[in-house]
């Protein structure tokens, strides 16, 4: 073993330096889930999401690495399964890397408990004719599973170089650097390449020549928990002590504790009256108002997106993040799977509908790990109708949970039994295929703090740059239409529908037009007319049904627009709205024809 | 009754899905259309590039809600008519 080393170190010093027009482009390739990025990271020193969640790479990155003397660039791509047959929009970008001049060598990394996997790969790999490299990640994992792989057998079997790393402690990274000069074509057996079951036949075959797998394990309690997470008996216990942590760190700490520092404090005290008294220098009232009026640009638009949905987001992004790095998420898509088939998804569908109880726009846009353009369609249509964003459901528990269980009972039942019934006509309506559920279910692991964090700042990032200006646009809007009358006009012409079909105040009018633009902060104004007293039990649950149900909010408008284009995202409003307030009105007639209280 | 019989004993294997929890065995077929409801051929392939290939050695672990097995060292979940689309011989006396 050390003299193999030091053979290694020698072949690298020996190597003359290549003069090139060009860095040399090294492509990380490899099944979804196996440490791509994270090795990315540690080349380049660069950080790209990293998550215990097949399909977390969904674009190229690109990154400069320092090998010996030289420059590389080096290319993340996206996990792939295959690289021929019909391959999804991840393996294309993939296998396009491959097939031109963007790779000058392959990485592949491989995760070392899934060997026969990871050469089905390598077999696909050598039709592309590039240097290759295998790199056995995550060797300490397969050792506490019993698993060891003779590496240099297989280096002795494909002709190329092959390195055991464990990328996250970065471990194996020098010795991958020094594998570097070495690399070359993987060597099939002609007969390997006739077709993919006679390369399944090589694997399966060669992963048994260099593979010694022993029963001992030393993952028993990884694998109790495993076990535990995916049984109906203790899954669904674990499941509801999952949500209710998520509810007291998510919707106490972030959407109470926290929004009242920076609101009351930070904003209420600090920012806005600094900046309305900056902004009583400036003469033009027009101007005034577009920064701190009522629906001020700093006042509105600043205030709400930072110190009301952040420290929400933050939290929620930061719980998620656990829950994903865990491998607890795909888990639940077993219990998911039977339910959302009847609305045209399959259990993979998890991961969207848990990510928009953070933010609605965040996760249409994660709804891309979907198979099929039907499933994403319907995917972000129920997002959109049902499922309501932290501030939302903050909102939600704050006003309805002082009432009574039932009204929240009421209100969850009515929204669920809405997003099933459109998605089951959705999922019959809707042209297009839906895809079968087969999902790989990553092992039970304790997050890295580390990652954790990097992640958390990246999306809270990705929150501040993609989602406050979608905020601030919002505003602007709704302060245009304030300053032409257009706010005033809606609300009257709203207001039969609001007093008469759902029976409620008139003052709610204005609110549920606020909350065409931005449903969450509609549902903020209905929290303030609770508290005053002017809403009944099913004044609340009929209004706050109504809001849940209601168009998204702007930013989410606008990624859906992006996501699936203009036409699209007006048809999924044209299509809600109307569910929105006909269900309403029946909950309204129904609740009164009842009597009921709560 | 016999012809189940024969079913069982034969090499040509039997659907993943009729397995019962704790069966071992190893994978024969897998193959695109069986029964009532065909399985698509990105299906196969998905199956296919995720390791479940004849030779693969498999544990079926749970059968509801959903069909969970073990492939070697895949963990994965799968609905009840892509299991029916696996064939495996099972292991005679499973240790």
């Amino acid at each position: 073993m050390s003299c193999h080393i030091a053979h290694e170190h020698a072949a690298a010093a020996s190597r003359p330096l290549t003069l090139r027009s060009r860095p040399m482009r090294i492509a990380l390739v490899g099944q979804p889930n196996v440490g791509k990025s994270v090795v990315f990271g540690r080349l380049t020193g660069r950080y790209v999401t990293v998550s215990n969640y097949p399909g977390t790479t969904v674009a190229i990155t690109q990154g400069r690495a320092l090998v010996g003397a030289e420059v590389c660039d080096v290319i993340d791509t996206p996990g792939v399964n295959a690289l021929e047959g019909t391959v999804s929009e991840d393996e294309r970008i993939t296998r396009d890397v491959l097939e031109t001049d963007r790779a000058d060598l392959v990485v592949q990394i491989a995760d070392a408990r899934n060997l026969r996997r990871a050469l089905m790969l390598t077999g696909q790999i050598a039709t592309f004719r590039k240097p290759t490299i295998l790199a056995l990640n995550m060797v300490d994992e397969a050792f506490a599973r019993g698993i060891v792989v003779d590496a240099r057998a297989l280096e002795a079997e494909l002709g190329i170089p092959v390195v055991e790393m464990v990328a996250v402690e970065g471990r194996g990274l020098a010795e991958l650097r020094d594998a570097l000069v070495r690399a070359a074509v993987p060597q099939l057996p002609p007969a390997a390449h006739a077709s993919a079951a006679a390369r399944a036949e090589w694997a399966h075959a060669l992963t048994t020549r260099v593979r010694h797998v022993s029963t001992l394990s030393l993952a028993r309690v990884q694998e109790a928990l495993a076990w535990a997470t995916r049984r109906p008996l203790t899954g669904l216990p674990i499941l509801a002590v999952v949500l209710y942590a998520l509810y007291l760190f998510v919707g106490v700490f972030g959407a109470q504790t926290l929004v009242k520092l920076l609101e009351d404090g930070v904003f209420g005290r600090g920012v806005n009256p600094a900046s309305t008294w900056l902004f009583s220098f400036v003469p033009f009232p027009l101007v005034r108002d577009f920064f701190v009026g009522e629906y001020g640009l700093i006042t509105m638009g600043v205030t709400y997106s930072i110190a009301i949905v952040l420290p929400v987001v933050a939290t929620f992004f930061l719980m998620f993040g656990f829950l994903e790095d865990s491998g607890y998420i795909p888990r639940l898509a077993i219990f998911c799977d039977r339910i959302f088939r009847t609305m045209g998804l399959n259990g993979k569908a998890v991961l969207p509908m848990v990510l928009g109880l953070g933010c609605d726009t965040m996760a249409t846009m994660t709804t891309r790990i979907l198979g099929t353009p039907k499933e994403r369609l319907i995917a972000i249509l129920l997002l959109a109708l049902g499922i309501p964003c932290s501030a939302q459901l903050a909102t939600i528990l704050g006003i309805l949970g002082g009432i009574s269980f039932a009204a929240l009972a009421t209100l969850f039942g009515v929204v669920i039994g809405q997003m099933i019934l459109v998605g089951w006509l959705a999922a019959r309506v809707l042209k297009g295929e839906r895809s079968e559920f087969i999902l790989e279910l990553p092992p039970i692991r304790w997050p890295r703090v580390g990652n954790l964090l990097t992640k958390t700042r990246l999306r809270v990032w990705w929150y501040l740059g993609e989602a406050v200006p979608l905020f601030l646009i919002g505003t602007v809007l709704l302060f245009v239409l304030d300053r032409v009358g257009a706010l005033v006009w809606l609300s009257a012409a709203g207001r039969p529908i609001v007093t008469g079909l759902l029976g409620l105040p008139p003052a709610t009018a204005q609110i549920l037009v606020m909350g065409f633009l931005r449903r969450d902060y509609g549902a903020a104004g209905l929290f303030q007319l609770a508290h005053s007293g002017q809403l009944t039990g099913v004044q609340a649950v009929v209004a706050l049904t109504v809001m849940t149900l209601f168009v998204p909010c702007v930013a989410n408008f606008l990624m859906m627009v992006r996501e699936r284009g203009l036409r699209t995202g007006l048809a999924i409003i044209g299509v809600i709205t109307p569910i929105a307030i006909f269900t309403g009105a029946g909950l309204n007639y129904v609740l009164r024809a009842l009597g009921v209280q709560f | 009754m016999s012809s189940v019989h024969l079913a069982f004993s034969s090499s040509a294997g039997v659907a993943l899905s009729s397995l019962a929890e704790g069966a071992q065995g190893v994978i024969v077929e897998v193959r695109q259309v069986r029964g009532a409801h065909p399985v698509s051929e990105a299906s196969v392939e998905r199956l296919l590039s995720l390791g479940v290939t004849p030779g693969a050695s498999v544990t079926l672990l749970q059968r509801f809600p959903g069909i969970v097995f073990l492939c070697d060292q895949t963990e994965l979940a799968v609905e009840r008519g892509v299991a029916d689309a696996v064939l495996v011989r099972l292991r005679e006396n499973p240790s």
